[in-house]
């Protein structure tokens, strides 16, 4: 194990220092360029850098897993999670970047001529966005733990001193190019191993076409062992649970203040239509992984370790018994493995696939920078996130209008530093499962910014009283339900906590149209500039009439 | 500045919205429509799948990113078509610099 602590450890100190390198040479000047890299990302580079940043520790680590433990159910995850991008670029990213502003808040604030609107989005967008970045640091706190074979608590400090150091001195622009170089890793980690698997399963290196062959025989071979069948739906909830679970993922994904911001960072109406679609690929190469991980995994749980001689199992197994991530007692004594007697956690899946198939050390190595760079790259963009909603938000648009650049950078950074110490904090002792948590910011987005946001965009009679009453609706609903769901065992039609997003932005949509309407229509002004977003940016709307900008501005 | 009719900007914008409602009801039957009937969908079967779980896995993720593609390349020919896209204008798109200086 010597061997091994030194090649992960080698791998994830260069990939770092390839990542602050290109962070520090970044270094950001201006306040635009700190928040949006100045506009100036090319559309596939940007595509790859959403995806960085979408691209969490919970994806990268768990998603296999739950796929694997919930069969067909688990892909709600697949569909919810790539399906948002549909919603944001065909809804709300052109538009969002026609209107130029800097953040989210900053949208629903101008949009609606609201400040208390633009103070309760800044106050939603760092909740949603402190919450996720706990989720992040816990989990990169056990990647580093697992691999480096040190305490969890130490390994997310690790990352809670990397992340707060090069968010505060690149801002935007450094995390861009930075998270282009972290979306090479991860991939190349997530893809490697699977390929690897499926030549050794299927003989074919192309998991995404040769994982059906392995997927037939789980009928057949759940039905010899009576247990609930993977590729029957609806075993683990109801229908209606499972598509509110994926109506929550994709309105929340849609919603999500740190994935918006990346949309602010192209020049132009056109290269956000094209940022996304870039985005989806690269996305979309992990989430089209996935499944080809679970069905292998569990194809060699089911074939080569239950069955087995309880003394002769395969030598990986033993690690991760050792973990406590697998359990193979034989409680029924009779000196073989039942599958019945395998306790699996789903967070082995993806970390064990690459001692299963025993690709050796150097793999091993690069899968832990993979890991930890899914993590820091999110967790970074929240933070800038985060930082952007106080020092911007709140701080320049309601403390301190007069703040110059200077001063205005250097809250921004504060910010940032005291945000990571304080989500580092909480995650050394994680208020509930990641998944679960991650889960709860996606329902509160879909509850709150996505009715906002797309009415903001496509109504032009919504108006301020409208959005405030629904955001703070939206979000009491979701919470409501959230907490009625989990503690009271109150649920409607079998959906529980995870699907709350269906129900808060449901109410959201309701309170905005029904406030609105019952208040004064919105000034002329506004009327016009939500008219105007109908229109490329070559177009400007005024008085009724459309005129085509001069190239001279 | 010059002006242009406010029906020819106004069928822009229907064309455009006119698509995206397309796009939105092809995405959606692929995702909610196929999670509706998954139970008969699951007797048909594709790449060794049954269809229900083939489209989740795989079928809905390919569909979404087809769709981005289309829109993307469709949008620019449209923008062109309502003259919106001149050429040097397009270059300094690419570049990404041009505007905000």
């Amino acid at each position: 194990m010597e061997t091994q602590f030194l090649v992960s450890l080698t791998l994830i100190l260069a990939t770092f220092a390839l990542y602050i390198g290109i962070a520090v040479f970044n270094t950001a000047k201006k306040t635009s360029d700190f928040y949006v890299a100045d506009r100036g990302v090319p559309p596939v580079f940007n595509g790859m850098a959403i995806g960085a940043d979408w691209m969490s520790a919970a994806s990268f680590i768990g998603m296999a897993g739950t796929v694997m433990l919930l069969g067909y159910d688990g892909l709600a995850y697949i569909m919810g999670w790539t399906g948002g991008y549909l919603l944001l670029t065909f809804l709300l990213a052109p538009q969002l970047r026609k209107y130029g502003r800097y953040t989210v808040p900053e949208f629903i604030g101008d949009r609606y001529k609201n400040d208390t609107a633009r103070l309760i989005a800044a106050a939603a967008t760092i909740i949603i966005s402190f919450t996720y970045s706990v989720g992040q640091l816990a989990g990169s706190g056990v990647v580093i733990g697992r691999l480096l074979e040190v305490n969890t608590a130490v390994g997310t400090l690790v990352g809670v001193v990397l992340i707060a150091f090069y968010s505060a001195l690149g801002g935007m622009k450094g995390i861009t190019w930075t998270q282009v170089a972290q979306y090479v890793v991860l991939i190349a980690a997530y893809v490697i191993p699977v390929v690897f698997m499926a030549l050794q399963l299927t003989n074919n290196p192309l998991p995404w076409i040769s994982y059906g062959e392995v997927v037939s025989e789980f009928t057949t071979l759940d039905q010899e062992l009576g247990i609930t069948e993977y590729l029957v739906p609806f075993t683990e909830g109801t229908k209606w649970q499972f598509i509110a679970l994926m109506f929550t993922l994709m309105a929340g994904t849609a919603g999500l203040p740190h994935v918006i911001t990346r949309f602010f960072t192209v020049a132009t109406m056109k290269a956000a239509r094209w940022s996304g679609a870039w985005a989806l690929v690269f996305i979309g190469l992990l989430y089209l992984s996935a499944p080809a991980y679970a069905a292998f995994s569990r194809f060699i749980l089911m074939t080569q370790v239950a069955g087995s001689q309880i003394d002769n199992l395969p030598a990986w197994t033993q690690s991760w018994v050792d973990t406590g991530q697998l359990s193979v007692a034989d409680t029924s004594g009779d000196g073989t493995l039942q599958w019945s007697e395998l306790v699996i956690s789903g967070d082995i899946v993806v970390m064990a696939t690459p001692e299963i198939a025993n690709l050796g050390i150097f793999v091993i190595g690069l899968m832990a920078a993979g890991a930890m760079a899914a993590a820091l790259s999110t967790a970074g963009g929240l933070m800038i996130t985060i930082s952007a909603a106080l020092s911007h938000d709140i701080y320049y648009r309601s403390i301190n209008p007069k703040a110059t650049d200077r001063k205005r950078l250097a809250v921004g950074r504060w910010s940032i530093v005291i945000a990571t110490v304080v989500a580092g904090l909480i995650a050394l002792n994680p208020p509930g499962a990641i998944t679960q948590i991650v889960a709860w910011a996606f329902a509160l987005a879909s509850g709150t910014f996505f009715p906002a946001l797309v009415l903001g965009v496509w109504w032009r009679r919504a108006n301020g009283p409208g959005v405030v009453a629904g955001l703070l609706v939206g979000l009491t609903v979701t919470l409501t339900y959230i907490f009625l769901a989990k503690f009271g065992g109150i649920t409607l039609l079998g959906i529980i906590d995870t699907g709350a997003g269906i129900f808060g932005a449901a109410a959201g949509f309701l309170t905005n149209i029904i406030v609105s309407l019952s208040t004064k229509p919105p000034t002329q002004q506004t009327v016009e500039e939500v008219t105007d977003l109908r229109y490329p940016e070559q177009l400007k709307y005024e008085n009724g009439e459309v005129w085509v900008k001069e190239k001279a501005e | 500045m010059k002006k242009i009719d406010k029906k020819t900007a106004d069928a822009y914008f229907r064309t455009r919205t006119t698509l995206i409602v397309i796009y939105l009801i092809i995405g959606f039957c692929v995702s909610y429509g196929v999670v509706l009937f998954a139970e008969p969908l699951s007797s048909i079967t594709f790449l060794n799948m049954p269809l229900h779980y083939y489209m989740g896995a795989q079928g809905a993720v390919l569909t979404f990113i087809f769709l981005l593609f289309v829109n993307a390349i469709v949008s620019d020919f449209v923008d062109r078509k309502f003259g919106l896209l001149d050429l040097d204008k397009e270059e300094e798109n690419e570049s990404g610099k041009a505007v905000n200086k």
